[in-house]
């Protein structure tokens, strides 16, 4: 007797929640989380020095760090976050050989895949949104009663958000078929989004950054000290939204497939 | 009886390499033991019926169902994976907990069946620790204590003795035996014939990706003992247990290990070297850390049987 052709859905929400519960659980305790939480006090820590060091200065210099702290976490702190963690989707369990702890309950691999994403995609999302959230309102202390720091700080949350959701897909579909996938994104994340995104015309549209910075909040002068949208030619935001959305859903969608598909041989 | 496990020809390549060839199979309820030099195909085997791989030609049903991508069998299968793998940064009642909640168990059914888990392999006391702490024994221990957890009908444990020490074995071996008297579905793989006999005279002889032979123990133990039969005993004083040994007319060799705290003895009798080993220990007082069997003889054993 055959499985039915589609016996994955009925209990997909089962298998996505209790693989989300288990891996948020197990996610913390790892010594990864605790490296990739210490990496987020360094945005606080420069955030206080810059505070101390530029205390009674211009509301432009304040601006300029605040941009240099936007800056770590776009093409920094966020791509080796979802590098780290998106590869290590499926390779931290074919490498640690404890696939079949998973894949042999009555779980569907898709549920595996997308509760394991899921859970690391909210744990990198907390790590990022702690980190911004203590640095940004250090640097912006002066600024608390104005709502506008708010709107600010919740559209580049939203932006990080998206982010984190685009790059962990893509990095979790390299981890599910290739061996070095941390080398490849490696070169994805700080070679080619790093010199895409400078490029003139619609080339900078082929990186995953350009749709992030095109969220982001942009300061009406803009002038010399503006780091972050240098040569953006930004896409609509909606637009830009809807890319990072798209990319995550297409990168998640193969690598489930994949998933579903591929049997792991481990090495002994 | 019927039938819980079938597979017709069934065959997995691993690129040019042979894993598993036209093997057909029923197996049903009680243990059966799977026997096979390492590199012989029982992993292979075990992760073909547990649905971790998909066979190149042929099938695989657990009670009449498919298992490539039907996960909801697995309510009814547990499986003891080969490799000491874990998730290591987690405690030893966190790891069966955690495991048990993707069953979708509630909160207290599942502390029950934890709590249950730990105190069949003894390691309630050590639940609270880190498994990145725990002895090979413990491991595997807790390796099996999440194979048998959810309580399923089918159990398949994949060399499940290898790095126990000898009572760890007994225990084992008996936790075994109580579970076929359950009326489960046991399938315990080993490249140790005394740890199968232990449990079962019901054996699956695989050797090179094929099945040599299969049925009764008693029969291919005939077989066996007429080649010299390898056994590694290592204890504190080998060479005191070798002197005792010295005109035993059952052995044929006797050598020591590279830390002089092993003997290994070539015998064709089993039985007899076993029976005087036990009164020598008992005589002399030396303590007996562990009895083995190295590959090499069973090799022998299957070579013979492939030619013949």
């Amino acid at each position: 007797m055959k499985p039915k052709a589609n016996a994955d859905f009925p209990s997909f929400g089962m298998s996505f929640r209790k693989v989300f519960a288990f891996f948020f659980f197990l996610g913390r305790k790892t010594g990864k989380a605790r490296v990739f939480f210490l990496l987020g006090l360094i945005p606080i820590a420069i955030a206080v020095m810059v505070r101390i060091v530029m205390a009674g200065r211009s509301g432009d210099v304040v601006a300029v760090f605040n941009e240099i702290l936007i800056v770590f976490f776009v093409t920094f702190d966020i791509v080796i976050l979802s590098l780290f963690y998106g590869t290590s989707i499926v390779a931290e369990e074919t490498e640690g050989r404890t696939l079949p702890y998973l894949t042999t309950r009555p779980l569907s691999k898709t549920g595996i895949f997308l509760g394991k994403y899921a859970a690391y995609v909210s744990l990198m999302f907390l790590m990022v949104t702690a980190s911004l959230f203590v640095s940004f309102f250090i640097m912006n202390g002066h600024r608390f009663r104005d709502p506008m720091l708010y709107l600010t700080f919740l559209r580049y949350a939203a932006a990080l958000g998206l982010g984190i959701l685009a790059y962990t897909a893509f990095f979790a579909f390299l981890g599910t078929f290739l061996k070095r996938a941390i080398l490849i994104g490696l070169i994805f994340g700080f070679g080619w989004e790093n010199v895409i995104q400078y490029f003139p015309g619609s080339t900078q549209k082929f990186s995953l950054v350009h749709y992030m910075k095109s969220l982001m909040p942009r300061r009406a002068s803009g002038g010399p000290f503006s780091i972050l949208l240098f040569r953006l030619e930004p896409t609509a935001p909606a637009v830009a939204m809807v890319m990072l959305v798209l990319i995550a859903a297409v990168f998640l969608a193969l690598a489930c497939w994949l998933f579903r598909m591929k049997e792991y041989l481990f090495e002994e | 009886m019927t039938t819980v496990i079938e597979t017709k020809s069934l065959s997995k390549w691993y690129g040019n390499v042979l894993g598993l060839s036209d093997v057909s199979l029923e197996i049903e309820a009680g243990i059966t033991g799977l026997l096979g030099p390492n590199g012989a195909g029982k992993s292979t085997f075990m992760k073909l019926i547990t649905g971790q791989m998909k066979p190149n030609i042929g099938g695989v049903t657990v009670r009449g169902e498919e298992v490539w991508n039907n996960f909801r069998l697995f309510r009814k299968i547990g499986f003891c994976p080969e490799q000491d793998a874990f998730y290591e940064d987690v405690t030893g009642w966190e790891f069966l907990t955690g495991l048990l909640r993707l069953y979708g168990f509630r909160p207290a059914e599942v502390t029950g069946r934890a709590a249950r888990a730990l105190e069949i392999v003894e390691l309630t006391a050590d639940k609270d620790r880190k498994i990145r702490s725990y002895s090979r024994g413990m491991r595997q221990r807790v390796k099996f204590a999440q194979s048998v957890a959810h309580d399923p009908d089918i159990i398949i444990l994949d060399e499940p003795l290898s790095g126990l020490d000898p009572l760890g074995k007994r225990r084992l071996i008996r936790l075994v035996k109580d579970f076929q008297s359950e009326g489960k579905t046991i399938i315990v793989s080993s490249h140790v014939l005394p740890e199968i006999e232990a449990m079962t005279s019901r054996i699956i002889m695989i050797h090179q990706g094929k099945i040599l032979a299969q049925g009764d123990i008693h029969g291919i133990r005939d077989l066996i003992e007429r080649y010299p039969h390898m056994i590694s005993v290592r204890c504190a004083d080998a060479r005191a247990v070798a002197a005792r040994f010295v005109q035993d007319p059952s052995i044929l060799k006797m050598s020591f290990g590279p830390d002089a705290r092993s003997l290994v003895v070539e015998t064709h009798n089993r039985d007899a070297f076993f029976s005087r080993l036990q009164s020598v220990v008992l005589e002399t007082g030396i303590e007996v850390e562990e009895i083995s069997s190295p590959d090499d003889n069973l090799q022998a054993v299957f070579d013979y049987l492939v030619v013949r």
